[in-house]
């Protein structure tokens, strides 16, 4: 079981993935709508895991990946989008995401990846 | 190709990718209908049916352009509870629909993820990276509110989709620039490959009886040369460099005849999938 803070600035999302994850025992400790709350959030609740959307408002996923990896190199995050370019996957990887989940996804989609990112 | 050719492509591409992308929220619930280019005179959502949710998402970035997709707020609650994986309430008769907060979050996201999908098949046409804005959403108590709501461009589609059982309409508001990029990017792809085209007649195409016909497509990401003892005493765990670096494109094949490079993509959250990037020259002899 990991304590996972979901970050997506689409409150549907929000749960959509937050369903997914107690469906595999996982706890969501906290939420965030951006990616500076994303950060703040991190920062406050150090989770085990973190997903993060790319296309959000004030800060989005992949500059908070950037920063979240500087506050912590051995983070895992997943990054959750629906902009499944190559080139974002490939950025995605190389800033340090664990795994990269394109929407829609099905539930055991997210929680196969959790147990990879944690294993 | 002229440039009303260009948009009505344009609009049928990215219908079609919304279109994929409702169909695995609401299955078997989704059709396209007309695709039209909205003249100078009219308004894009000129006689949109209401009460209806709107929701915006532009493109930024390579080019840029307006999308809006408009649903009735009772196929808006459909739709919702389709992504939500629940069966719809039954509406109360007489009662306006209203949509709480998670419905219209749902909309939103889908629209998020429709356009996301479309800009992936724009960034493959231009060959540039094409972005997409956070999604806006709005309500219209009354066809009227809806007039005007959305700037003005110089150019204008607009498709029919029934979702749920309700209607449903994808403008795309187009600058200039855009029109202008898509019309000469379509020109290539259509110089590099005519072959199944199915654009205007006089663009000769020889393939018609062989079209029905299936071929094997594979892509190639990378090749290696061993010598044989070696490759025979590869134990479990080795690993083989390939002769191509992971941000180079891959090689699409055609019954063995490299057809096609493209990127690797993931779709469906699982399946790896190409998108084409350069269309090799066909023989128009084969």
């Amino acid at each position: 079981m990991a304590r996972v803070l979901v970050v997506d600035d689409a409150a549907f999302m929000r749960k959509m993935v937050s369903d997914a994850l107690a469906k595999g025992g996982h706890e969501v400790i906290g939420q965030a709508g951006n990616g500076l709350e994303a950060i703040e959030q991190f920062r406050d609740l150090r989770p085990d895991l973190m997903t993060l959307d790319i296309t959000m408002p004030e800060k989005d996923g992949l500059e908070a990946l950037r920063d979240v990896m500087e506050i912590d190199p051995g983070a895992r995050v997943i990054m959750c989008s629906a902009l499944g370019q190559e080139s974002k996957v490939l950025e995605s990887i190389k800033l340090g995401a664990k795994d990269f989940v394109v929407k829609p996804f099905k539930p055991d989609r997210v929680i196969e990846a959790v147990a990879k990112a944690l294993a | 190709m002229t440039q009303d050719e260009a948009i009505i492509r344009l609009a049928e591409t990215t219908a079609a990718a919304l279109s994929e992308l409702l169909e695995m929220f609401a299955p078997g619930q989704v059709s396209v209908g007309e695709v039209g280019i909205v003249g100078s005179d009219q308004d894009p959502l000129e006689d949109v049916r209401a009460p209806a949710v709107a929701t915006s998402v532009s493109y930024v970035d390579g080019v840029t352009g307006g999308n809006v997709f408009v649903i009735t707020k009772e196929g808006a609650r459909r739709l919702a509870a389709a992504m939500m994986g629940a069966e719809p309430a039954e509406p109360e008769p007489d009662q306006p629909v209203e949509l709480d907060e998670m419905e219209l979050s749902a909309i939103s996201e889908a629209m998020n993820q429709m356009m996301a999908s479309a800009a992936g098949a724009t960034t493959s046409v231009l060959g540039t990276e094409v972005e997409i804005s956070v999604p806006e959403t709005r309500s219209f108590a009354t066809p009227d509110e809806a007039l005007g709501a959305y700037e003005r461009a110089p150019h204008a589609t607009r498709v029919a989709f029934s979702v749920c059982g309700e209607p449903a309409r994808f403008v795309q508001l187009l600058p200039n620039a855009f029109i202008v990029r898509m019309t000469s990017a379509l020109d290539e792809l259509g110089a590099e490959y005519t072959a199944g085209d199915d654009g205007p007649a006089g663009e000769s195409s020889e393939t018609p009886s062989l079209s029905g016909i299936p071929v094997r497509v594979w892509a190639e990401l990378g090749r290696a040369r061993l010598p044989g003892a070696e490759v025979v005493t590869l134990p479990t765990g080795a690993v083989v460099e390939l002769d191509r670096q992971a941000d180079e494109p891959v090689e699409l094949y055609v019954n063995g005849k490299a057809f096609a490079t493209g990127r690797l993509m993931v779709v469906n959250g699982t399946d790896w999938a190409v998108r084409i990037e350069t269309v090799f020259n066909v023989p128009s002899s084969t």
